[in-house]
């Protein structure tokens, strides 16, 4: 049986994690493109990149060492400390 | 589950493993009467008892010891004896030769339903409906002090889950029902009742004890004399600051004494925590959003203590504002951080008065007048040496805006080559560094050090913050 | 999937993309993490057997969505 919490709140909102806000539009974002390091996925985050430099933002490329396992945390506090938004893929 | 109503007539409730229980169960078979047992269904074996296996007829019928008899009409409990009383049985089933064989009294055995170590559960099970909160369920792979972090409850700190049993547990505290509305809770403007008081207070850390003293603090700052929309909406660093009078505070375990405005303490720690959570949770103040402050204080996390009231020679805090001597009172100051008054030589009260008065004119800036208020927190080394004068609370504060009184040449804006300061039209003026009652004076910390505090406020008067206090309910 | 619920904790808006046959797992796997609303765009399904080509026009299918989940509407 899942175990119950009361909420604090004034209950105005969900009860749930929510996403966090994103920002206006593209421009001054820099975009980590996070490769899960399944075959394919490189030509599909390429792709994506050229569109993203046309679309004015700037863009850094990762890979993590295997999909099997969530990335390392080094290599997530790399992308936090270096990226705006991040887009990973490509899981099958 | 099945109906906890008793039916007419004769009721008794007995549990197997009481000797007492064991000694009076042959009687049972001798009048009629409706037979309870808590443990073993088959006892006792002459009878055939009910077996109140969920504990909801001996927990709805307030069964603290078995075995009880009770006698009920039309529904209705007209009298009850406890324990094996031979007088009290026979007159109750009106059997005079009841238990001749018996003596003549023996003590019954404690209740499962009061069984310390299943209470909590019971008061879950049949009185969870009184909590009104919605429910917020953990899913399988959540940690639930992750979860309270990813849900924004927390501030920065881990807290205690908030299950249903804790917060129960938590209303044990205090005499107010539930669903009774506290306040109303700015910036967001929304009722708090004092079951959401009581889930933060469970967040906090809190003693169920320690709930009316929170309760109290809430009600202070949601006066708009105190504007805690106000406080939270700055860009200065400050909070509430709660101080603690009456007898209540020492025995709930408040530190009045040796690093009573530093760490270690649960009951001023967690107290002072759950009022900020209850701004945060209920009212919607957070950094960030509604909090702008520009640095914060560490005090915005928990600031709260109690005074130390024995061998004040300043009476109490609450007394000077009004409150009934021996009457358990919070008082609450829009706040920043303490910050440290040395003095390590004087001997005399003018001299020490001295002291502080040069400290205090520097409050937030030596330029700034009439705007703040001040706590000054007197340690007891430094209060012996007014209370050895005669100096008392009155005393000390009229020395000290005698000596807080500045020539407005000094004051404008520009002198001494700062910028800030008052219009030069004041010039000519003699200015207070504190509005008449703008110094509070509380005593407390610890036997050894010759140092005071002072604990610069948040803008007073009608737009700012002005201390309020109120009294502990039960 | 972990991935982004945990960048997002760092403060890092994302989205993850997956194939089709993902989909019923990204809904049971972000509810159990407890974060059922993080974001997710999914491609066509096979992916292993594409030609260059092919993964280039996925991605360009794929693209207008993949921006609306990391800018605001």
């Amino acid at each position: 049986m899942s175990k119950l919490l009361l909420d604090p709140t004034s209950e105005r909102r969900v009860a749930e994690r929510t996403r966090l806000a994103r920002p206006a539009s593209l421009s001054d974002q820099v975009i980590g493109l996070l490769d899960i390091s399944k075959p394919r996925g490189n030509v599909f985050l390429d792709r994506l990149e050229e569109r993203l430099l046309q679309a004015g933002a700037q863009v850094k490329r990762y890979k993590k060492p295997t999909f099997t396992k969530p990335a390392p945390v080094d290599l997530r506090h790399e992308i936090a400390a270096n990226c705006t938004l991040v887009i990973e893929a490509l899981a099958d | 589950m099945s109906s906890t109503r008793l039916p007419d007539g004769l009721v008794v409730i007995v549990k197997e493993e009481c000797e007492t229980c064991r000694m009076v169960a042959p009687l049972l078979a001798q009048f009629e009467c409706t037979v309870y047992t808590q443990d073993d269904p088959s006892f006792p074996h002459s009878v055939s008892p009910i077996h109140d296996a969920d504990l909801a007829v001996s927990w709805h019928h307030d069964i603290e010891t078995v075995p009880t008899l009770i006698k009920v009409m039309e529904g209705v409990e007209i009298e009850r004896t406890v324990g094996w009383s031979q007088a009290e049985w026979r007159r109750i089933t009106g059997i005079a030769t009841l238990g001749h064989e018996l003596p003549v009294m023996r003590p019954g055995c404690g209740s499962m339903s009061v069984d310390p170590d299943r209470v909590d559960a019971l008061r879950a099970a049949f009185s969870g409906d009184v909590l009104k909160a919605r429910r917020i369920e953990l899913a399988d792979l959540d940690d639930e002090m992750e979860k309270l972090f990813d849900l924004g409850f927390t501030d920065g700190l881990p807290v205690v889950p908030p299950t249903a049993e804790r917060v129960l547990r938590m209303l044990q505290g205090t005499t107010r029902p539930p669903d009774e509305v506290v306040a109303i809770v700015p910036p967001d403007l929304v009722e708090v009742t004092v079951e959401k008081i009581a889930i933060n207070a469970v967040m906090a850390g809190c003693k169920p004890e320690y709930l009316p003293w929170v309760i109290a603090a809430v009600e202070a700052i949601c006066t708009d004399e105190f504007n805690i929309h106000g406080v939270l909406a700055t860009t200065m660093p400050v909070g509430p600051v709660i101080v603690c009078n009456g007898p209540g505070a020492k025995a709930i375990g408040m530190n009045a004494e040796g690093n009573a405005m530093g760490q270690g303490n649960r009951a001023n720690l967690t107290i002072g925590r759950a009022v900020q959570l209850v701004v945060r949770n209920v009212g919607g103040g957070r950094p960030g959003e509604v909090d702008r402050a520009t640095h914060g204080n560490p005090g915005k996390i928990s600031f709260c203590f109690a005074e130390l009231e024995q061998g004040s020679p300043f009476g109490t805090l609450a007394t000077a504002r009004g409150v009934a001597s021996g009457t358990n009172a919070v008082t609450v100051f829009a706040g920043e951080g303490p910050r440290c008054i040395v003095d390590q030589l004087a001997r005399d009260p003018d001299s020490l008065a001295n002291t502080f008065a040069a400290c205090l004119r520097t409050l937030h800036n030596p330029k700034s007048v009439l705007g703040f208020d001040v706590i000054l927190v007197v340690g007891p080394e430094h209060a012996r040496v007014f209370a050895e004068a005669g100096w008392d609370r009155e005393r000390l504060i009229a020395e000290l805006h005698a000596r807080l009184q500045i020539h407005g040449s000094e004051l404008v804006r520009g002198a001494g080559g700062i910028a800030e300061g008052v219009p030069d039209w004041l010039a000519d003026a003699t200015l207070g560094k504190f509005r008449p009652d703008g110094i509070l004076v509380v005593h407390a910390g610890g036997g050894a050090g010759l140092f005071s505090a002072m604990i610069g406020g948040w803008a007073n008067g009608d737009i700012g913050s002005k201390p309020v206090t109120k009294e502990v309910r039960p | 999937m972990h991935d982004i619920v945990d960048l997002e904790s760092r403060g890092v808006p994302g989205v993850f993309v997956a194939s089709a046959e993902f989909v019923t797992a990204a809904i049971a796997q972000s509810t159990s993490l407890g974060f059922p609303s993080v974001s997710r765009v999914f491609t066509p399904h096979p992916i292993q057997d594409r030609t260059d080509d092919e993964m280039r026009a996925y991605a360009d299918a794929a693209y207008d969505e993949i921006i609306s989940q990391i800018v605001a509407a």
